[in-house]
């Protein structure tokens, strides 16, 4: 159950900065970056604050995390940064979410398998895009509808091509 | 109550990490973001002229704008290049009304009157529309370069050229009119910008 809602809280990045393969590779590393480094960091306080100041606490360090990135980006990779425009800060939204969505058991393996996933999107979207918008000069695949629509594509494609018995939930019914 | 305290003390230790880090690391990234700043925009404006056109640092020493403002656009700066003493171009960078918000372009001018290239500089056109302007890709400024003021500087719906950016006629028309607006005040500032000041 959690897998699903963890790949739906990365989306936003993930559709909207991932034009290129460069982009793509760009975006997977921040995202892989900022949510461990911000389980990392939440890992000592997790049990010693209460909820209240546990989410205060949370959202500080994001605040942080991200402003470091950004400024990162900006005096390293600028004209990347301007590429990629307000996607990295909004990997924040991811961070909550999987800090959130996160059980208390087997912490650390799901988000490895999470964020091995986001990556890979990240890079099959990039590679995509760029080779639609480039060769086949398909103009949707620069926009983020385009990027939507051939995500749907490549999970359904990931669906058939999946060996083993397909769970009802591959197949379209509830 | 104990637990509350503690609660707020630790909290208060995380912020305090939180903001001195971020305060330190701004203040150590400064330097970079300002030097990489300065060189992309360096890089934006000088990527009109040709390489091998020019041999001084033209934005290191920008020319008067006097009039700068025209009916539809406004000279943000220009720049004089030369090529062993002489003037070979000269460099206006030049901002309109596009749909979304202004759109600041980079000319160059051949001493000639001649466009020799354009290039965008900034812009917040729609996605996938407008914002098509300065893509490489679609070669839409191209069709301006090697033309002059006497052009017909309009769309060929409007009787006059040019091809539109396609589903872009607000963006389309607003460069044009900047263009021609940039032939124009060369051509009436053409003493100033080209001798003027002589370089030391």
């Amino acid at each position: 159950m959690n897998r699903f809602y963890l790949l739906a809280a990365s989306l936003v990045s993930l559709l909207g900065a991932t034009r290129t393969l460069r982009e793509g590779v760009a975006i997977g590393l921040c995202a892989v970056l900022t949510a461990s480094l911000h389980q990392l960091l939440l890992t000592p306080l997790r049990k010693r604050l209460a909820r209240w100041a546990y989410v205060l606490a949370s959202l500080l360090l994001l605040a942080a995390l991200l402003t470091c990135l950004q400024l990162g980006l900006r005096a390293w990779l600028l004209p990347l940064a301007i590429t990629l425009g307000p996607y990295p800060l909004l990997l924040c939204l991811q961070c909550l979410a999987v800090d959130h969505l996160l059980p208390e058991q087997g912490r650390w393996r799901l988000l490895a398998t999470h964020l091995g996933a986001v990556f890979a999107c990240c890079l099959l979207l990039g590679a995509c895009r760029q080779w639609l918008a480039n060769i086949t000069d398909v103009h949707l695949a620069n926009l983020a509808p385009g990027a939507l629509l051939l995500l749907g594509l490549l999970v359904a494609l990931y669906n058939r091509l999946r060996p083993g018995p397909a769970h009802p939930r591959r197949q379209g019914k509830l | 109550m104990n637990r509350l305290a503690r609660d707020a003390g630790l909290l208060l230790l995380t912020a305090a990490i939180a903001v001195s880090t971020t305060l330190a690391w701004r203040q150590w990234t400064r330097p970079a973001i300002v030097s990489a700043e300065k060189q992309l925009q360096t890089r934006q404006r000088l990527a009109v002229l040709p390489a091998g056109s020019y041999d001084n640092q033209p934005l290191d020493n920008p020319l008067p704008t006097p009039a700068a403002q025209r009916p539809a656009s406004r000279v943000l700066a220009a720049y004089r290049a030369t090529l062993t003493g002489k003037p070979s171009a000269i460099i206006l960078v030049t901002q309109a009304q596009g749909y979304a918000g202004p759109i600041v372009l980079s000319v160059a001018i051949a001493t000639d009157g001649r466009l020799i290239a354009s290039q965008v500089v900034e812009q917040q056109e729609s996605p996938g529309l407008g914002a098509r302007l300065g893509d490489p890709q679609v070669h839409w400024l191209d069709q301006f370069a090697n033309r002059h003021l006497g052009d017909h500087w309009a769309l060929e719906r409007d009787h006059g050229d040019f091809d539109q950016l396609a589903g872009a006629t607000v963006t389309s028309r607003a460069v044009i009119t900047a263009l021609q607006e940039a032939l124009g005040y060369f051509d009436e500032q053409r003493g100033g910008l080209l001798e003027g000041a002589v370089d030391e």
